[in-house]
């Protein structure tokens, strides 16, 4: 049998010696910065360079959970956005990213945690985002397999209800990005490692492939887990991350049980319920850096023992596969989004940690203002490098992080 | 159905009747058989609907490969019936199907739409027009999924839990196995042996082909088996499924127990030095038109049903396979009555003629080079078409029964989570590992070999190998075996046939995802050429079955379909748990940690509401009231005791103790005064405050230090962390579960103290911060310390564990004339509130600085100390655009408190609300907020945002703190 | 429950033990005439080499010691013999 290769991001291209950008790593943020640059800004001349396949790295490993009840106003109108993108993302590429809009129950165990959320809420709330706290009762109406009695041993008090969240296919996120930055001339290059980052005069000249130098003026590190190796052994950058696994598994496949994506912070743990039926489910870290992707007995066990505290009929159900990606945590967990500093021409975006996901598309479309114009558009300026000097941590997470040696 | 006339081999109690319900009948089996199998016996054929095109799917194989005979069992969605034991009374429905059982399906059109929904279908469409696409996802959630769980569904049962380390673990139960584990168990080693089906002797187990002479393989099998039971150091685990292998060596397992064991499942890891895997092979589906039929099934299938259970598969059969042991099946059953109209072999040569020529002693034709074309009936086969893979020569052939397989695939899944590679052998068609990691070693048929006794001498060799890894070398013997497995004949040459030349409309790779071979077409057609990315975009092998079904299929058949030489076939990615396993059974046992204070049965008699605290248990109030009014109230005017134990609590001691102290905490420690605590705070290296207590010298280079609840166990962790460096002199011991703390509050605190001590507690012999040890009651030695934390006279006894209930029943009877009253953390944390005292978490962040909290006075520059978070307390210093913590008071004193955690906005947010309460002191809310500094003089204005306010702002004025007794006089009294 | 360390006072012990303490930086730095980017470079960034790395661990659910040892972080398995012969090691220097 022969077939007609119609790849749905273009032919393989032939490599040119220069390109306007080079964007290292061919996940979603590399995919959509790269689309945005096309169809924003009129930079057709890109080349993505992705050493395995596209989607490999978290792209393919997340659970594809979107949402923007997110703690600082910092980070508020980016997720907004985000959420707003993904209607017009699907219509603009004619793939279907399927979004499931069926919103977020993060659960609150105590009281303490009920403030933590009214936090949350009003602040979201203020800046427009479609979220609420819910009592006990209405957690239940919600999602009827909770258990909502006093025997977990944390019950539940209560939680907030973020309508405006839900899932997607996160493989069709990648798929769809790479044909429409295709579509607009990206080149795409699988299995190409970027080996060096020339940089004549404190400028970016060139990047080095393991299939030849490309010269370039500019060059985007957005290669998620291995963001952070990047740019310190190819630039000798050091960043405030680590680099964590981070786990998820699915259960085999069950008729619509959880309706709503629900977590729970004290339990460590979130799960929804996939288009196909099976419960994805997910949130911890091993906390030492590691680039294995390895699960662990350790995890899974934790994570049924967790899960099923307070959705109790899940025990009844078998977990059938459980993987790893990697997570860039920065100590505030919010990314480092800057460019031209150090060096001129060097962008990044990484530390995106588990948040790498959600923020995809509306990351792209402001990364790519970036590059284009080479001035920092305001919404990304406080994701700047420069705050960990200042000691200005972006207090995404009130509570101290448990990865780093520090706290 | 009559059971055939009992064999040796025979695994069922014929004589035990058990019955199940299935639908709204009852069905009659014997104990030991499986529940698909007693349904099988009683003419049930089909047992499940598929995922998408509701097509109806029957029994295939026996160790759950794939999800046709998955039903509900008693409630429990998803349960693999051809492997689960059947017990008398179980309820078991059909899934994916509109009534109970599977045999009719409303929604079996479907199958007509196949055509309309190609690889890549959901991404193309559905998403056009916008509004389509909530309606469409309710049609694909209602339609996916499988089994249904009940929201108030509760499992029943035991699961357990065991954590056995092994010298050598052998996964396993057959030949290889068996050997190896007996090899390694030769010298003395703690063997264990895990075995997926109930017993042991795997391959060998139902077979009477010879093994050596007229020995039949099963007997050598339960030759086998006795020998293992037999020795001592083999610890043996059967019904255990081996779901892990992770770093070093762990394995994890679950073991199903009969109705005799203690427990329903439980989780096994074992830590093992060395292991060998010897999971031996499953079958590769043999793929056709309607290749997932009823009536459709592996050789294994057949074969077992026949030989293990009695059950004779079918009364008219047609074989097409690519295998020896499809050859061997064929002859046997023929011996047990089954009618074989013909075997189709894919093979044109390389079968044992010794077989060849049994099939035609028997009369059945056997044709090399032939293959099933199509299956052909509705709910069950009734014919089957089959012809030569090169030619166009058809011939149909009635049947009931269509035993079809492609060939072998060996079982590599738990050298895929070790990350081994797996490169494709062109000669067996298997893939098999490049290279493996130390302590692992492979063995048995899942390395090519056929030959039983080849099989068995591989064992032997690698539980040898497994034995030197821990340290019982035998160099000769090992050279001597490899001579002896070199005399045999290589790995015979493996079919690697997927497919007869069908258009592939109904030609099924995968059953649980339903994914045909034109899919797959269809996948490599949009440019998806990596079998992980066509896995991905097909589903094919992401179902119930793990890929059982398509794992080898899949990349075999992108290889041959994109004709690229060079390129040999890439498997996908297997992961763990490589069966899929209950959380029940993950879950365990309880592993849930929580500490009590030695108080903690007289708080709860004493109607304390107790709650989660981190590790601790504690009471926040004892009466309904959730503001704990008369609480606060009692303290104040009168006198109250908290149970304070969960403090954090040490001593430092040792010539560099106060160097120690002086990394860790921002004050001086030098300047500490005799007799009195020095509060004080500890910062990490952002300058950011993570936790407060007092510091005492008790002694030469000796010291007593609390810190909060939330740190006590941390503490030593981060005063070793920061002087690793340094190699001080200096010993930390943890005293906070060895000792309790009653805190005694209230402006008649002291009449209570009098009465339990002689010594002279008035304020001048003992003021406040100051500290002395006393002996209460004449017999309890207690550190007391004047401290004000809830804002009134007010100690702190830190006394002996054992001794805290004590001390506690003699201060509340020596208060009891004055109606001495618990408080709990509700009373407290209105109590500090009035006082401004701050609660590190509640009103700090983990960006919060010691500046920002108002706390900077505490910090001594101490030259030399380089103290934690000294430098960034330099840097900032008099950095501006923070957020820093102010008290409030609402501009309408009437007003309700506003609720924690509501934002401060003008056109930004400009901070929040860490806790108002209504304060009992003055009559009016008052609260802590963490505010941008511009906005943190006292006076400011600001605008609260409760949630769901609907833009209706309270007012709020910045306040001085403390809001209660502003010089302290009710502390120092 | 994946991979085990080796403490130096108990031995090899299952990973979940122990507790991770960041690369190994070497000692505190001077602090006077400290720049803010250098403070910055040795508070918070990491050189997330993917190979072998050395760095700290704790014995948290042990001994409580605090120990330096080398790991590959692309396999997560202790680099053999670098346990051992730790001590001898200088820590690495600061770039």
């Amino acid at each position: 049998m022969k077939f007609k290769k119609k790849r749905l991001w273009g032919d393989t291209p032939t490599m040119k010696t220069a390109y306007d950008a080079v964007i290292i790593g061919g996940g979603l943020h590399g995919l959509a910065t790269a689309y945005f640059l096309s169809r924003h800004h009129g930079m057709q001349n890109i080349a993505v360079i992705e050493k395995r396949y596209i989607g490999f790295g978290g792209a393919g490993r997340n659970t594809a959970i979107v949402r923007a009840n997110q703690r600082t106003q910092e980070n508020l109108p980016l997720y907004q956005e985000a959420l707003d993108l993904w209607p017009v993302l699907t219509r603009e590429l004619n793939f279907n990213l399927m979004f499931y809009n069926c919103g977020n129950l993060n659960l609150a165990h105590s009281e303490a945690a009920i403030k933590a959320m009214r936090m949350n809420v009003s602040a979201a709330q203020f800046s427009g985002v479609d979220i609420r706290l819910v009592d006990r009762k209405e957690c239940k109406e919600l999602i009827p397999a909770l258990d909502i009695s006093d025997k977990p041993r944390y019950p539940i008090c209560g939680g907030m209800f973020h309508p405006a969240g839900g899932i997607l296919r996160h493989d069709a996120v990648v798929w769809g990005l790479a044909k429409g930055a295709a579509k607009n001339g990206v080149h795409i290059f699988q299995g190409t490692e970027a080996t060096g980052i020339d940089v004549e005069n404190g400028r970016v000249a060139a990047v080095d492939t393991s299939r030849g130098k490309i010269r370039t003026p500019r060059v985007l590190n957005s290669a998620g887990g291995y963001s952070a190796d990047i740019s310190y052994r190819l630039l000798g950058i050091k960043l405030p991350i680590s680099v964590l696994t981070i786990q998820a598994m699915v259960t085999q496949p069950l008729k619509p049980l959880l309706h709503h994506v629900i977590s729970s912070g004290a339990y460590h743990v979130y799960a929804n319920q996939t288009l196909k039926g099976e419960i994805a489910t997910g949130a911890h870290m091993d906390p030492w850096p590691n680039y294995t992707t390895q699960t662990t007995g350790h995890y899974i066990k934790h994570q049924a023992e967790a899960l099923t505290e307070f959705l109790p009929c899940l025990k009844g159900v078998k977990f059938m596969r459980h993987w790893a990606g990697l997570a860039d945590m920065t100590p505030d967990m919010a990314p480092i989004m800057d460019g031209n500093a150090p060096v001129d021409g060097y962008y990044m975006d990484c530390g995106w940690g588990y948040f790498g996901f959600k923020s995809c598309a509306v990351t792209g479309k402001y990364m790519a203002e970036f590059m284009a114009t080479g001035e920092c558009p305001d919404i990304l300026k406080p994701f700047t490098l420069k705050r960990f000097e200042e000691h200005r941590l972006m207090g995404e997470t009130a509570a101290l992080v448990q990865y780093s040696a520090d706290n | 159905m009559n059971r055939i006339d009992p064999l040796e081999t025979f695994r069922i109690q014929p004589s035990q009747k058990i019955s199940i319900q299935y639908g709204r009948k009852s069905y009659e089996g014997v104990a030991g058989d499986t529940i698909a199998g007693l349904l099988y016996g009683n003419g049930i054929r089909v047992f499940s609907r598929s995922l998408k095109y509701h097509r109806p799917r029957g029994l295939y194989s026996l160790d759950g490969e794939c999800s046709n005979t998955m039903m509900r069992v008693d409630g429990m969605p998803n349960v693999r019936t051809e492997n689960t034991p059947a017990r008398n009374g179980m309820k078991v429905t059909a899934q994916n199907v509109a009534g109970k059982t599977a045999d009719t399906d409303p929604m079996a059109f479907m199958d007509k739409l196949g055509f309309a929904m190609p690889a890549g279908f959901y991404y193309r469409t559905l998403h056009k027009p916008a509004k389509m696409w909530p309606v469409a996802i309710k049609k694909i959630r209602k339609a996916a999924g499988l089994g249904v769980m009940d929201p108030d569904f509760r499992i029943e049962g035991y699961f357990d839990e065991i954590y056995p380390t092994a010298d050598v673990c052998v996964v396993g139960g057959g030949p290889a196995g068996m050997t190896a584990a007996l090899a390694a168990a030769a010298p003395g080693l703690r063997v264990i042996l895990m075995e997926n089906r109930p017993w042991l002797g795997g391959v060998f187990d139902y077979r009477p082909a010879a093994y050596e002479g007229d020995l039949p393989l099963y007997q050598r099998a339960a030759h086998l088996a006795r020998k293992i039971e037999e020795t001592p150091n083999i610890r043996v685990f059967t019904h255990t499924a081996v779901v892990g292998n992770y770093n070093d060596n762990l394995v994890t397992a679950f073991q199903r127990g009969n109705e005799t064991d203690p427990f329903d499942e439980r989780y096994i890891e074992i830590r093992a030095r060395s292991i060998v895997v010897a999971t031996g092979c499953i079958e590769r589906p043999l793929l056709f038109e309607n290749n997932d039929r009823p009536g459709v099934m592996q050789v294994g299938c057949a074969h077992r049903l026949a030989r293990t259970w009695g059950l004779l598969p079918g009364r008219q059969a047609v074989f097409s396979i690519g295998d020896d042991l499809g050859l061997e099946a064929a002859a046997d059953l023929s011996d047990l009555g089954l009618e074989i109209a013909c075997v189709a072999d894919t093979r044109m040569d390389g079968q044992d003629e010794t077989l060849i020529d049994a099939l035609s002693r028997r009369n059945i034709p056997v044709y090399r080079g032939w293959i099933a074309y199509k299956a052909h009936g509705a709910k069950q086969v009734k014919k089957v078409t089959i012809g030569p893979l090169a030619g166009v020569q058809r011939q149909d052939i009635e049947c009931d029964l269509l035993v079809a397989s492609a060939g072998l695939t060996p079982l590599t899944g738990l050298l895929s989570t070790r990350q081994v590679e797996l490169l494709f052998d062109r000669h067996t068609g298997f893939f098999l590992p490049a290279g493996l990691p130390d302590g692992i070693h492979t063995a048995g048929r899942m390395l090519g070999f056929q030959d039983s006794v080849k099989i068995e001498i591989s064992g032997q060799l690698a539980g040898m190998e497994a034995a030197a890894d821990c340290g019982f070398n035998a160099p000769g013997e090992i050279d001597s075996i490899k001579v002896r497995i070199n005399a045999f004949p290589g790995p015979a040459l493996g079919s690697k046939i997927v497919s007869a030349p069908v258009k592939g409309k109904k030609t099924f790779i995968c059953f649980d995802e339903d994914t045909t071979l034109k899919n797959i077409d269809q996948a490599m057609a949009d440019g998806f050429d990596v079998p992980e990315l066509i896995k991905r975009y097909t589903s094919a092998g992401t179902g119930p079955g793990q890929g059982g079904i398509p794992g080898h299929n899949l990349p075999l058949y992108v290889a041959q379909t994109q004709q690229s030489p060079d390129q040999a076939p890439r498997s996908t990615t297997v992961r763990a748990p490589l069966i899929p396993t209950l959380m029940a059974t993950y879950a365990g046992t309880q592993h849930d940690m929580c500490k009590r204070t030695a108080l903690h049965d007289s708080q709860v008699a004493s109607g304390g509401k107790m709650e989660r605290v981190g590790v601790w248990t504690r009471a926040r109030r004892f009466a309904e009231d959730t503001k704990a009014l008369a609480e606060i109230k009692n303290v104040r005017h009168n006198v109250g005791m908290l149970d304070a134990s969960t403090l954090g609590k040490f001593r430092i001691h040792g010539p560099d103790a106060l160097k120690a102290l002086q990394r860790v905490y921002v004050s001086d420690m030098d300047k500490i005064v005799d007799g009195r605590v020095k509060y004080s705070a500890m910062c990490n290296e952002d300058g950011c405050i993570i936790d407060d207590g007092v510091v005492l010298k008790q002694g030469e280079n000796d010291y007593y230090f609390t810190t909060s609840t939330g740190r006590a166990g941390q503490t030593v962790e981060w005063i070793r962390y920061h002087t690793r460096y340094d190699h001080w002199d200096f010993n930390i011991v943890n005293l906070t579960d060895a000792c309790g703390v009653i805190n005694l509050a209230g402006p008649n605190a002291r009449k209570v103290l009098e009465k339990v001590t002689t010594a002279d507690v008035s304020n001048e012999a003992f003021p406040f911060v100051g500290w002395r040890d006393l002996t209460l009651a004449d017999c309890i030695p207690a550190r007391t310390m004047r401290l004000g934390f809830v804002g009134e006279l007010s100690y702190e006894f830190h006394v002996p564990a054992s001794y805290t209930q004590t001390l506690w029943n003699i201060l509340e009877a020596a208060g009891k004339e004055l109606g001495i009253q618990n408080f709990g953390l509700e009373a407290q944390n209105g109590l500090r509130l009035e006082k401004g005292h701050l609660i590190i978490g509640s009103e700090s962040e983990q960006r919060t600085t010691l500046h920002d909290v108002g706390l900077g006075f505490l910090w001594d520059r101490k030259p030399d100390a380089n103290t934690v978070g000294a430098v960034a307390l330099t840097q900032t210093e008099h950095q501006k655009d923070r957020l820093k913590l102010v008290g409030i008071k609402m501009a309408d004193a009437s007003a309700a408190a506003p609720k924690d955690g509501s934002a401060i906005v003008d056109t930004k947010f400009q901070g929040y609300i860490c806790t108002a309460r209504f304060s009992e002191a003055l009559n009016e809310p008052i609260g802590m907020a963490l505010v941008k500094d511009a906005l943190a003089e006292p006076g400011t204005e600001l605008n609260i945002y409760e949630d769901s306010c609907n833009g209706q702002l309270l007012k709020a004025i910045v306040a001085k703190m403390p809001f209660y007794d502003s010089d302290g006089s009710r502390m120092k009294m | 429950m994946s991979f085990t360390l080796t403490c130096p006072i108990c031995g090899p012990r299952n990973a979940y033990e122990f507790g991770y303490g960041g690369e190994d930086k070497g000692p505190r730095p001077d602090e006077k005439d400290l720049s803010p980017g250098d403070w910055c470079d040795y508070v918070h960034m990491n050189r997330c080499i993917a190979g072998e790395s050395k760095e700290w661990w704790i014995h948290r659910s042990g001994c409580g010691i605090w120990f330096t040892t080398s790991r590959d972080t692309t396999c997560n398995l202790e680099v053999r013999g670098k346990a051992e012969e730790k001590d001898a090691n200088p820590p690495l220097e600061k770039e």
